[in-house]
């Protein structure tokens, strides 16, 4: 029996269709990620779970049980919110043990349960402030002992790191990870930020106009996305778009590239990712893609190529070259040759629209 | 900034306050039949008001018919109020417009209005009398009754959009994070929605409080001769009898008990519900 479980899931408003065929099916303790750009039906899937938003159709199963119909006070899940939706009115404490006392938890143990999740969120000691003397970090953190004190049998996350600065979204983004392995929470997770997605989730849904594109683990997304939507917007990728000339090769225009199979005579989409492009000064050599190097970019321990080749320019993302090394010293105008095994190559169905909007699409 | 106050400022000293020092001098001036008026300074106007069984009486039927309907105002401007803050798009328009809408009759028009439906020859009872429910008619013009139903009616718009406004800066999100943790809609309202809308609730009443106890066309229309509430007293001194200083001693009572009743009232209110 799944701890929580969506099927068929379809919200429309009037001539909108906000979430359409959702289906899901989570473990206990699982972490799940609905991972897509905005306005692509994410917080209306979580409204739903929650019972802010009844589903048009299909089922909301929380514990084996329908609660497609009931209200939201009736559906143990514990919610944060985008904006931490906070009692403005009531200490912290207050806040943290309101649900404890709904649930008619008695006043010493809710005492002790509020003591023990504000130690958990490291605010102990700010137990008598109001919500406005609080910095967001401390806010968001009194938004998650709230929402976990209760234990609820679903936790569900709105875009929780979305009004943090930078380096407190990387601190807090580990914090919740931990504290959800810990309590062992069925947690699901609303991003259209795929870096923390892909660092926090056991499983990533994304989601493109209401539809789920594919679902499955980081890594299978990542290395193995279904379509150019997945692939494009999860990390940065290389396309290139031909017809397969025999199985493993790929024709694009005078390019014949690495490909992991594929029917000759299909039209298709290859994906490979900028860290699978080997890469090697000079013109000399057989096989591969000739280019010229373009802008060279320094990440520290990263380098960016920009490379312009008969297929179109190509990203390659590499280690940075030891000072001295050949590739350190390529500048632009420099021939290179590109390549990459046929496992790196991966053929897709092309799907226009998509694609041509995220190709080498930076990830932020 | 201060340049911009410089309008009202000038509006208010010179509309308000000056006619306002000039009455309370009056106050403390002494009547006569003959000579109106004699330049005095005495306390006497004030202690004949409050000794007077009289002017007691009326001004604690100004009090609890004040208190009655600032309360049913309340009750009924609540629900109003939430439900045109949470509503959306043109349908919001509307309905603000229709809540002011009574405001722009005046208050004579709206009475005479009150007088032809409720009057013992109006509409209401002859269509209870048609309809064989009744033999007599149903007094109901020149009660109390019809007094508090006349004045709620005036001030509920005022109520209505105090509270809409503030409830509108209440962020949906903390009712639902409410109902999230396992509220009910009452509890929503009585722990969340209400203590969040204090500010209007206090705004509101008051403002409310201070239209009622000054109410003057309602009373003398709809409660006629025997009903007494303290503005048509000040007036009747005013203009029937011509005893200024005495009427300016009923006003500035008037003005006194309200200004208390409605600080004392919001200080109450806001300690109460404050955490
Ligand atoms: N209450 C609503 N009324 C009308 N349209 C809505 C409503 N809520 C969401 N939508 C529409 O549904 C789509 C999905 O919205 P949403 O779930 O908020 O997306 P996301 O959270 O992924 O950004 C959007 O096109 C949005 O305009
Ligand atoms: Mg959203």
């Amino acid at each position: 029996m799944s701890s929580l479980s969506l099927q068929g899931l379809r919200r429309t408003y009037s001539a909108t269709v906000a979430v359409d065929r959702v289906d899901l099916d989570m473990a206990q303790g699982e972490l799940v990620a609905l991972l897509g750009p905005s306005g692509c039906g994410k917080t209306t899937t979580l409204r739903m779970v929650a019972g802010f938003v009844l589903p048009s159709a299909g089922r909301v199963l929380i514990g084996g049980q329908d609660v497609s119909r009931a209200p939201p006070y009736a559906r143990d899940t514990g919610m944060v919110f985008q904006g931490y939706a906070l009692f403005p009115h009531m200490t912290v404490a207050d806040n943290v043990g309101f649900g404890l006392e709904m649930r008619r938890v008695g006043r010493a143990e809710r005492a002790t349960r509020i003591a023990e999740a504000l130690r958990l969120v490291r605010l102990d000691g700010l137990a008598e402030r109001r919500p406005a003397q609080l910095s967001g970090g401390q806010q968001q953190r009194v938004a998650l002992a709230r929402a976990l004190v209760v234990n609820p049998s679903v936790f569900l996350l709105d875009e929780p790191l979305s009004n943090l600065d930078a380096r407190l979204r990387a601190e807090v983004r580990v914090e919740i990870r931990a504290l959800q392995q810990r309590l062992g929470l069925t947690t699901l997770f609303v991003t259209h930020d795929q870096e923390e997605a892909l660092t926090m989730a056991d499983r990533l849904v994304v989601m493109d106009r209401g539809r789920v594109r594919q679902t499955g683990s980081p890594e299978e997304l990542y290395e193995r996305p279904d379509n150019l939507f997945v692939a494009s917007f999860l990390g940065r990728c290389n396309i290139f778009r031909g017809t397969v000339e025999r199985p493993g090769r790929l024709r694009a225009g005078t390019a014949a590239l690495p490909c992991d199979g594929g029917a000759p005579g299909e039209r298709s989409a290859l994906v490979v990712r900028p860290e699978r492009v080997a890469i090697v000064p000079g013109e000399a050599g057989e096989g591969g893609l000739p280019g010229r190097v373009g802008l060279v970019t320094y990440l520290g321990g990263l380098t960016d190529w920009h490379i312009d080749t008969p297929a179109g320019p190509v990203l390659v993302t590499r280690p940075t070259p030891a000072e001295g090394d050949a590739l350190r010293r390529l500048s632009p105008g420099a021939p290179v040759r590109l390549d990459w095994t046929e496992a790196a190559g991966r053929l897709l169905a092309d799907d226009e629209h998509t694609a041509d909007k995220h190709r080498q699409g930076d990830p932020r | 900034m201060p340049l911009l106050l410089l309008p009202a400022a000038l509006l208010v000293c010179v509309m308000m306050m000056a006619p306002m020092v000039l009455l309370f001098r009056y106050s403390l001036n002494l009547y006569s039949p003959t000579q109106l008026m004699v330049e005095a300074l005495s306390p006497a106007n004030y202690l004949n008001a409050v000794r007077d069984p009289y002017y007691r009486d009326v001004l604690g039927t100004t009090l609890w018919v004040a208190l009655l309907c600032t309360l049913l105002a309340l009750a009924a401007g609540f629900p109003a109020g939430y439900a045109l803050a949470r509503m959306r798009g043109r349908w919001k328009a509307w309905l603000t417009l229709l809540t002011i809408f009574p405001l722009m009759v005046g208050n004579v028009v709206r009475a005479a209005g009150w007088m032809t439906l409720l009057g013992n020859t109006g509409m209401l009872n002859a269509a209870l009398r048609g309809l064989g429910l009744v033999g007599e008619p149903v007094q109901i013009m020149y009660t109390t009754g019809a007094v508090v139903i006349g004045i709620v009616t005036v001030v509920l718009p005022y109520m209505i959009l105090t509270l809409a406004s503030v409830i509108e800066s209440i962020p949906r999100s903390v009712e639902e994070a409410a109902a999230n943790m396992g509220a009910r809609p009452f509890t929503v309202f009585r722990r969340v929605v209400f203590p969040l809308s204090l500010p209007g609730v206090v705004a509101g009443s008051a403002l409310v409080f201070i239209l009622c106890m000054n109410a003057y066309a309602t009373p003398v229309l709809l409660g006629g001769s025997q009903f007494k509430m303290m503005a048509p007293a000040v007036y009747d001194q005013f203009v029937r009898t011509t005893n200024w200083p005495f009427g300016a001693a009923l006003a500035f009572i008037l003005l006194f008990v309200t200004l208390g009743l409605t600080m004392a009232g919001s200080a109450l209110l806001q300690r109460r519900y404050r955490g």
